[in-house]
């Protein structure tokens, strides 16, 4: 009886996370459609410099997409490695995860510094702001997530799987999926969309 | 959201591979028709946009698992009214300034108020006033000295300063440090071999100064 109240406790607390955490994601998805918006309002304005056609890299784009993509189905398989209770496998896939995070982020760098040593800053044209500001913004996500991931992980080397951490691995992977779904419609909006 | 039993996790697991495989296939779709031209413009752009959120729904669903747990309905009201909102604050934002930009001074438009204003030309083409070329004056710069300090000119005649230094001078428009513009110019920045001229579309006595060297000064004045 107490064995199943406690259940029940557990699943209840699970549910309100979920739903807070849903709640910022939500929010978080509108900050993103702003700057899409004014993205989209914005992009040819670039005070006749070079244009998106001119710089932006289709394949890097790609290589990234099919990066984030692979750690968002990584770091799913994690949590049902995470909800069976094993230990190992979870390491293995956010392991993966991470590293995959960590390479997208490494091509996102380069492609910023190649921009910021051709001359193309935030305050070169207002194309360049907005794009700066929206591709930077999921940037700066990224990083956070590898620091909760990293975070995470290492308390869960500590205190082993609990119902707590798995809690807290679920949200996590709930973050990385958002994340992937944001990149998408950068994908599709800055970059295939310059090439339309 | 969350599926417990041990067949969920087989389920869960089979869910994610699905999306997975259907995502891989959303980008490359989309990834094959920009590069290969197969379509164009507007038919292609709405076709990218339109997998875009086709892949966004495959990952609610098979990543997120939206819609699928036992009480899972306030999320995906939520997650609704977002998009509604991301649909409202993205169209209607493309929408007015769309419009705005259309309706922000039309070139006709523009051209009758330069004309109404002298004003030789706008972005680099000419608006009909001040077509005929009256006297050209000179402003030169040697050994940092400037000449001739002062000017009577009339409307429509044009300026022009050249520099003969090595070094750049840079004409500022107006006395230091109160800046003035003449003509819709600040500064004329005067390099070598390149003279920089106006054309004296607005009446009245004006100063200028060498931005690098304010103690030469000079000053213009346009009579009708």
């Amino acid at each position: 009886m107490v064995e199943h109240s406690e259940l029940i406790h557990e699943e209840a607390a699970t549910e309100r996370a979920m739903f807070g955490f849903w709640v910022y994601l939500m929010t978080d998805l509108l900050m993103f459609a702003v700057l899409f918006a004014v993205y989209a309002v914005l992009h040819d304005n670039t005070l006749n410099g070079p244009t998106g056609k001119d710089l932006f890299s289709l394949p890097l784009a790609l290589s990234e997409t099919l990066i984030l993509l692979t750690s968002s189905f990584t770091s799913g398989i994690g949590i049902v490695a995470a909800r069976e209770g094993n230990k190992k496998q979870v390491f293995t896939w956010f392991g993966l995860t991470f590293l995959l995070g960590l390479a997208f982020l490494g091509l996102e760098l380069k492609e910023f510094t190649e921009f910021i040593h051709a001359g193309h800053t935030i305050s070169s044209n207002a194309f360049f702001s907005s794009f700066f500001a929206l591709v930077g913004t999921h940037g700066l996500h990224i990083i956070s997530g590898l620091l909760w991931m990293g975070i995470t992980l290492y308390y869960v080397s500590k205190r082993g799987l609990t119902k707590s951490m798995v809690r807290k691995l679920t949200l996590l992977s709930l973050f990385w999926h958002f994340l992937d779904i944001v990149w998408i419609f950068i994908f599709t909006i800055v970059y295939l969309r310059a090439f339309v | 959201m969350s599926i417990k039993n041990p067949k969920g996790e087989g389920d869960a697991t089979k869910s994610y591979f699905i999306g997975f495989f259907l995502s891989l296939l959303f980008t490359a779709v989309p990834y094959y028709l920009v590069t290969s031209k197969t379509v164009s413009g507007t038919a292609l752009l709405a076709t990218i946009v339109s997998i875009a959120v086709i892949q966004m729904a495959i990952q609610v669903f098979f990543f997120l698992h939206l819609g699928r747990g036992p009480k899972p309905l306030y999320n995906v009201v939520f997650f609704a009214g977002t998009v509604g909102l991301i649909l409202v604050v993205v169209i209607g934002s493309i929408f007015i300034m769309n419009n705005l930009h259309y309706n922000m001074a039309p070139a006709d438009v523009t051209t009758k108020l330069a004309q109404d204003e002298s004003i030789a030309q706008v972005s680099g083409t000419s608006t009909g006033a001040c077509q005929e070329v009256y006297k050209n004056y000179q402003v030169i710069f040697t050994d940092g000295k400037m000449s001739p300090h002062s000017i009577n000119a009339h409307l429509c005649d044009t300026l022009t300063f050249v520099n003969k230094d090595s070094s750049a001078h840079i004409v500022v428009f107006g006395t230091y440090p109160q800046d003035a513009s003449y003509s819709g110019e600040a500064d004329l920045n005067v390099n070598k071999s390149v003279p920089q001229t106006i054309t004296l579309n607005q009446l009245g006595s004006y100063q200028f100064y060498d931005q690098l060297d304010r103690q030469t000064t000079g000053d213009f004045t346009v009579s009708p």
